[in-house]
């Protein structure tokens, strides 16, 4: 039989496409890459995904795995013809156990479905993407996603207590649990983050944090982005680390007010969202501080979210900041990269002129509290030539990130879009030592080629070869 | 690609202080260097020879026992290397005592969170053995905060992973694996920690009751239990610390005083779901002193050969947790599995780990189901 009649046996034929268009739609993520699918297929539980590995190793053709497709790296796009593995079935919450702070949830479950789910037990799941209406957990693991309020909970590797995976051949493993210290090498932490090369992972223990009994959100103002980001080093610096530390710039800001009408200040150079939470003692007292520390550095403004309802509303300002982009250019390309957080006004700076060199409209809007750059560029693809300006211009971003002693990427993901950019930051050692790591687990390469690594990682000529067995 | 051009007896030897309070081997090793200590490995894999990395020696009672060839002591790796006060970080060499960081890190009110009542460990034992401190509540498991790693792998590469920033996700996540791998990922030489800020004000108060003094605060730094008595730990703005100590109602004493850990002939932990505490306590009192940690699920204890820790056992793993040996005289782990039943997967640890330490020269047979 075919391939999709071979899926079709195990999940049922509505559940594989083979359709042109619906291939077509599965060919790409949220970012700017594309490839197509062979045929998409949807199962609904453990035993099928492995069967559809089998299938697969059978047909000789590599896996995909995708959740919500809001990634922006090309992670979830297939770069060469095969399955494409849709998790968007697998969205059943297993348990919520509210006295260990933990659930089993299903890899398709929404990210903010699972923390609605849990709230009436005054429970949440911390990564909080600005994608997190749309986006998986499944994604979130596979990405170790971040989001605004990684900066004090951690990114999505310190959530995840454990999870059944399936791995080449159709074997499936359960990994971690509820009680900590599992001894032994840690394959849960090798597994978050491995962007869907290593296996499919078909359930996730995550777990769960305290809804804060207090929140404050502070809008601080300023006159420059050196100004806002003196405040970001200030704040940090003086022994607070906020929930949250969100910075945008007046291009940004302009375009969220004319959509949204959050009250950000539209004749800012750039705004600060700060927000602390915790019992009322200690918000009072740390949100004195913040508020202190920007009115030290320059600040001509400082407001504080009166109720609720406007803190949401400042929280969907900042997290709808991409589809603003919208009205003024028919594309944007947006970047993810790191610095350390004393680095953060000489790169700001030294951003801005790339995309003046360029002649791009260079805008930010970025997670400032832990040094993770979001620059934005908008154009339109139609024009000949934009195009390899956006290209040379993020390849100046990044090299411009890890020079300043930087990472590559803080949450996004590796994917198709940094994979020939990954020697920037690791040497031919580091990255031979790597591809180790997805040849321990997937030594047929079934399992999304050709991302996070570039091709000949892979160095046979370091260390000792690995003894003959070690696969059986 | 490592040259190997040094035999084992090539390397210098570790001098009278370094060697002291070392087990027997046919080499006692301290290279001054990360890319010695790489050298090292690569000298021993070439020998076949079995490799036991010490720090302090402190967690060496964890995992199977094992007849080492070599010990090399990180006792020469011992610089912080960079301190970013401003950024939270810092990179810092494996042999580095645990004590002594923190104390450095201290001058600027700033804490690895490391563990607190281990005098004599160092970061790379600590990381390599899988230690966390009682902070973990509030700052998480030692895991959390290890951003970059440099290791000298079993046959002589040195291998660095992660990046000096406190978030980051490019490439797999080698560097926060090595937590607890007792070297199978390589030698610990380097690495980089987030660190956190440490609060205007903090306390310890003694509880009745443990289970409602976790359920009633906000993510505390610890709640804890010996046989002597309860205590919640709490640090934040002064104003803060003083409603929690109010609202707790017991005894106040400003600062942390943290128990000291259960000492006997041998001494174990008990891990189970962290709601499990409190019923895992009882199942455990009878042996000896114990340290309690409510809220993660990990009870230290400390007995002797007749503590009926085969029952124990049996209890834990029937609830989905274990009991784990950390330290016991040696012919003690011929009759008692220190890990208890393997963990799943072992198979797939076994081919992550040959990517590293191809022939096993680095603790070999240490860890659960004899990896």
């Amino acid at each position: 039989m075919g391939l999709p009649e071979d899926l079709a046996a195990v999940v049922g034929s509505d559940h594989v496409l083979t359709d042109g268009l619906e291939r077509f739609l599965y060919g790409k993520d949220a970012g700017v890459f594309r490839g197509t699918a062979t045929v998409v297929v949807m199962p609904a539980t453990t035993g099928e995904v492995a069967e559809i590995v089998r299938i697969a190793e059978r047909h000789e053709v590599p896996i995909v795995a995708r959740g919500a497709g809001t990634g922006l790296a090309g992670g979830a796009v297939p770069l060469e013809a095969g399955v494409v593995v849709s998790t968007t079935r697998m969205n059943t919450i297993f348990s919520v156990d509210a006295a260990n702070r933990s659930a089993w949830v299903g890899p398709g479950v929404i990210n903010l479905d699972l923390s609605r789910h849990t709230a009436p037990l005054g429970l949440h799941f911390a990564p909080d993407p600005s994608s997190q209406q749309a986006c998986t957990i499944g994604g979130n693991v596979a990405n170790n996603s971040g989001g605004p309020h990684c900066l004090a909970d951690g990114s999505t590797t310190d959530h995840i207590l454990g999870m059944e995976v399936v791995l080449a051949g159709g074997t499936v493993i359960t990994v971690g649990g509820d009680a900590p210290d599992v001894p032994g090498v840690d394959l849960r932490t090798i597994l978050v983050g491995s962007e869907g090369t290593l296996g499919i992972v078909t359930k996730v223990l995550v777990r769960l944090t305290p809804n804060p009994p207090d929140v404050r959100t502070l809008l601080c103002v300023f006159d420059s982005v050196r100004a806002a980001a003196a405040t970001v080093s200030g704040v940090i610096g003086a022994g607070i680390v906020p929930a949250a530390l969100e910075m945008m710039d007046q291009r940004m800001t302009v375009l969220i007010e004319n959509w949204l009408h959050a009250g950000f200040p539209v004749d800012a150079a750039a705004i600060l969202l700060a927000e602390v939470t915790g019992e009322t003692p200690s918000v009072t007292a740390e949100a004195e501080v913040v508020e202190r520390i920007a009115w030290e550095c320059g600040a001509t403004a400082v407001s504080t979210a009166a109720d609720d309802a406007e803190r949401a509303l400042l929280w969907k300002a900042r997290k709808s900041a991409f589809g603003a982009v919208a009205q003024t250019a028919p594309n944007y390309y947006l970047h993810d990269t790191v610095v350390p957080r004393t680095r953060l006004v000489e790169t700001l700076e030294e951003v801005y002129r790339i995309g003046e060199r360029h002649g791009l409209v260079m805008m930010n809007v970025f997670h400032a509290g832990d040094g993770n750059l979001h620059p934005l560029m908008t154009f339109d693809a139609s024009e000949p030539g934009t195009l390899d300006r956006v290209h040379a211009a993020s390849a100046e971003l990044v090299a411009l990130s890890v020079d300043n002693g930087g990472a590559l990427t803080g949450e996004h993901g590796v994917g198709v879009e940094k994979r020939d950019l990954m020697p920037l930051m690791f040497s031919d050692v580091d990255l031979d030592a790597q591809a180790r790591v997805k040849e321990s687990f997937d030594p047929g390469g079934i399992f999304n080629p050709d991302k996070l690594l570039p091709r000949g990682s892979r160095c046979y000529d370091f260390g000792r070869p690995i003894p003959e067995g070690t696969w059986i | 690609m490592v040259m190997r051009v040094r035999g084992l007896e090539d390397f210098p030897p570790a001098d009278a202080p370094v060697r002291d309070g070392l087990p027997s081997a046919d080499h006692h090793l301290a290279p001054d260097t990360a890319e010695e200590m790489a050298e090292v490995m690569a000298a021993a894999s070439d020998a076949a020879a079995v490799v036991v990395p010490w720090g302090g020696g402190v967690h060496q009672g964890l995992g199977h026992r094992l007849y080492p060839d070599v010990i090399v002591s990180t006792r020469r790796l011992d610089r912080i290397i960079v301190w970013e006060p401003e950024d939270l970080t810092v990179v810092v060499e494996s042999g580095v005592l645990v004590d002594e960081l923190e104390a450095e890190l201290s001058t600027r009110t700033q804490t690895a969170a490391f563990p607190e009542t281990t005098p004599g460990a160092t970061v790379g034992g600590v990381i390599s053995a899988g230690v966390s401190g009682y902070r973990r509540p509030r700052y998480g498991p030692t895991r959390d905060r290890i951003l970059q790693a440099t290791v000298a792998t079993g046959d002589g590469r040195l291998v660095t992973a992660g990046g000096r920033v406190v978030k980051n996700v490019s490439g797999y996540d080698i560097q926060r694996s090595v937590f607890g791998a007792h070297g199978a990922l390589g030698v610990i030489t380097s690495v980089c920690l987030k660190l956190w800020p440490r609060a205007a004000a903090s306390a310890t108060v003694a509880v009745d009751d443990p289970v409602a003094a976790w359920a009633g605060l906000h993510r505390p730094l610890a709640v804890l239990q010996t046989p002597t008595g309860s205590a919640a730990y709490v640090e934040g703005p002064a104003a803060q610390v003083d409603q929690d100590a109010a609202r707790l109602g017991g005894d106040r004493r400003d600062g942390l005083h943290w128990p000291d850990p259960p000492r006997g002939e041998i001494t174990a932990a008990v891990t189970v779901a962290p709601a499990m505490t409190a019923e895992a306590v009882g199942r455990i009192t009878a042996i000896g002193p114990f340290v309690a940690q409510h809220g993660v699920g990990r009870i230290d204890v400390a007995g002797d050969r007749s503590s009926g820790w085969v029952e124990v056992r049996g209890w834990a793993e029937s609830v989905g947790g274990r009991l784990t040996i950390t330290s016991a005289p040696a012919d003690f782990y011929d009759s008692f599995d220190p890990w208890g039943t393997a963990p799943p997967a072992v198979a797939v640890q076994a081919r992550l780990v040959a990517g590293f330490d191809p022939l096993r020269t680095i603790n070999r047979g240490r860890l659960p189901g004899g990896l």
